[in-house]
């Protein structure tokens, strides 16, 4: 028999034993003496049943009367039950010693070499399963050691690497820091001196330091532009900041698409006329709604009309339309412009990205990055068509919302 | 809603804020140029709006709202932040620490008399 650990290893030691066992046996003397009427026959067996500590003392009196094979197996199969049921050697030397004194002292005086002989013998062999529980723990615990030993260097690795990630972690959020206060900092420099810049200028053209010459009023208007640009790149730059961390808070109504985008149209009208532009409105399904923060589209829409009317030749229209496919709702911009340049088309959402550096155009060059940020906060699809001298589309899905009414049909 | 109480160290935008609020919304402003002189100040002009700035020499506009708001007079008087300092977790404070509102500078000022007026209405509403 062997019995094979968990780690797969052989457990050595049983066949030892049993061998062990067999020339014990053998050496025994022989049966015979009958030792204060107590019948040879019956060795008692041990059963789980029985306290295992009565059992001991019957089986070591009948072994030390009678010595011989079977009362050192019963010995053996002590010693196993003493290891299954926890019994320590210790706890199993002090029953042994508390009865085999007495056994020894009260055996005729000519016997008591040999009852002293077999209750040792009966002791060693009962202690026989301990030491096959002890090899084979003491092989497991130095797998189990040496398994350690292995898990240690990992954990100790792991550690190492987690010190060093958490090292260039805080190093990073101190320069994110850092740099946020930067930038506050720069923009607050930024901010105050154009509120008053602003400021000025828009009251000046409001009329409230009284009527400007010819010359006086164009270059008022040149100044104004130019400080309204400046104002727009700052606040865009604001915007695009609180949308990436979250920060703004959407409004969600459900906003019917047609007259919303009418009135996107008519708010871009003085800006159209100002490029030669007409934007005209084009195909637009009847009660088509969806749900949305009908401001921060409108900021879309604002944005895409402006690049739509900036790059279109005078006297061609930009068209607005939109359409409904599989619940998605999309609205498009479509100009007769030049196209996006083929190299620049990957970068078009990207922050202060501009095809080419115009001044004449203005802009920020976050309106795009901008419009996308709203429209994936919204749930939508931000995207564009284009073709060399044919124009481009810009266009937006979101998804379709219908009224509680139209939706039970 | 006529009183506004504007709490400002820059002369500058002193002026054109204070046009803007008395051309376009025809309101009763009076202008302090530091937070101790607008806590000073507040309780005889009985001010409908604060605006406050932010950044100021001195006692600054945050430190200004805690000492308004331990004010009983004022407990119900919303107190508008009109500051350059507006990046997103400046801008979650400022909320956090009850400001009625936020007005980043730069603002427009054809409308900064309808904005604060609107401001207004929602506190009261």
């Amino acid at each position: 028999m062997t019995t094979v650990a968990p780690a797969g290893r052989v457990l050595p030691g049983i066949r030892t034993a049993k061998v062990a066992l067999r020339r014990r046996a053998a050496s025994a003397p022989v049966a015979g003496r009958n030792w204060r009427g107590t019948s040879k026959e019956t060795v008692p067996v041990p059963t789980a049943a029985v306290d295992l500590k009565a059992s001991y003392w019957a089986a070591l009196i009948w072994y030390c009367k009678n010595g011989g094979e079977a009362g050192l197996l019963a010995a053996y199969e002590l010693g196993r039950q003493a290891v299954a049921s926890r019994v320590g050697m210790l706890e199993l030397a002090a029953w042994h010693e508390e009865l085999a004194t007495t056994v020894v002292e009260r055996a005729p005086a000519e016997s008591r070499p040999t009852v002293a002989r077999r209750a040792s013998e009966f002791f060693a062999e009962c202690l026989a399963p301990f030491e096959l529980t002890r090899s084979g723990f003491q092989q497991l615990n130095a797998t189990l050691h040496e398994l350690n030993g292995t898990l240690q260097d990992r954990l100790d690795a792991a550690l190492r690497d987690f010190e060093h990630a958490r090292g260039e972690l805080v190093q990073q959020l101190r320069v994110a820091d850092e740099k946020d206060e930067v930038i506050s900092i720069v923009s607050h420099e930024v901010r105050t001196p154009l509120t008053s810049i602003h400021g000025a200028l828009t009251l000046l053209m409001a009329g409230v330091g009284g009527e400007l010459n010819e010359r006086g009023q164009k270059l008022l208007d040149v100044a104004c532009r130019n400080s309204q640009r400046l104002v727009r790149f700052v606040s865009d730059g604001l915007d695009l900041k609180r949308m990436e961390s979250g920060t703004s808070a959407f409004d969600l109504r459900a906003v019917e698409v047609a007259p919303f985008l009418r009135q996107a149209i008519e708010a871009s009208r003085a800006y159209a006329l100002q490029w030669g532009v007409t934007v005209t409105l084009g195909r637009v399904p009847r009660r088509l709604h969806v749900r949305t923060d009908a401001d921060r589209l409108m900021q879309v829409m604002t944005n895409l009309l402006s690049n739509a009317i900036k790059f279109s030749p005078p006297g061609r229209p930009v068209v607005v339309e939109s359409s409904c496919r599989d619940r998605l709702v999309r609205i498009s911009v479509r100009d007769h412009g030049r196209g996006v340049p083929e190299s620049f088309r990957r970068h078009v959402f990207e922050k202060f990205a501009q095809a080419q550096p115009s001044s004449a155009r203005g802009g920020s060059g976050l309106g795009l990055s901008i419009s996308k940020a709203i429209v994936e906060r919204l749930g939508g699809r931000i995207g564009f068509r284009t073709a060399a001298g044919h124009g481009t589309t810009f266009f937006f899905d979101l998804p379709e919302w219908r009224p509680a009414r139209s939706r039970r049909k | 809603m006529k009183r506004i109480l504007l709490v400002e160290d820059d002369p500058d935008i002193q002026m054109v804020t204070s046009l803007a609020l008395g051309s376009f919304g025809r309101f009763a402003v009076k202008v302090c140029g530091s937070a101790r002189e607008a806590l000073e100040s507040a309780a005889a002009f009985k001010p409908d709006v604060i605006l406050l700035d932010v950044v100021m020499a001195g006692m600054d506009g945050i430190r200004a709202l805690r000492a308004f708001r331990r004010r009983p007079a004022f407990a119900d008087v919303p107190v508008i932040f009109m500051t350059a300092r507006v990046q997103p977790h400046e801008l979650e404070q400022y909320h956090d620490l009850g400001s009625a509102a936020v007005i980043a500078k730069p603002f427009d000022p054809a409308t900064l008399a309808e904005t604060v007026r609107a401001i207004w209405k929602r506190h009261h509403a």
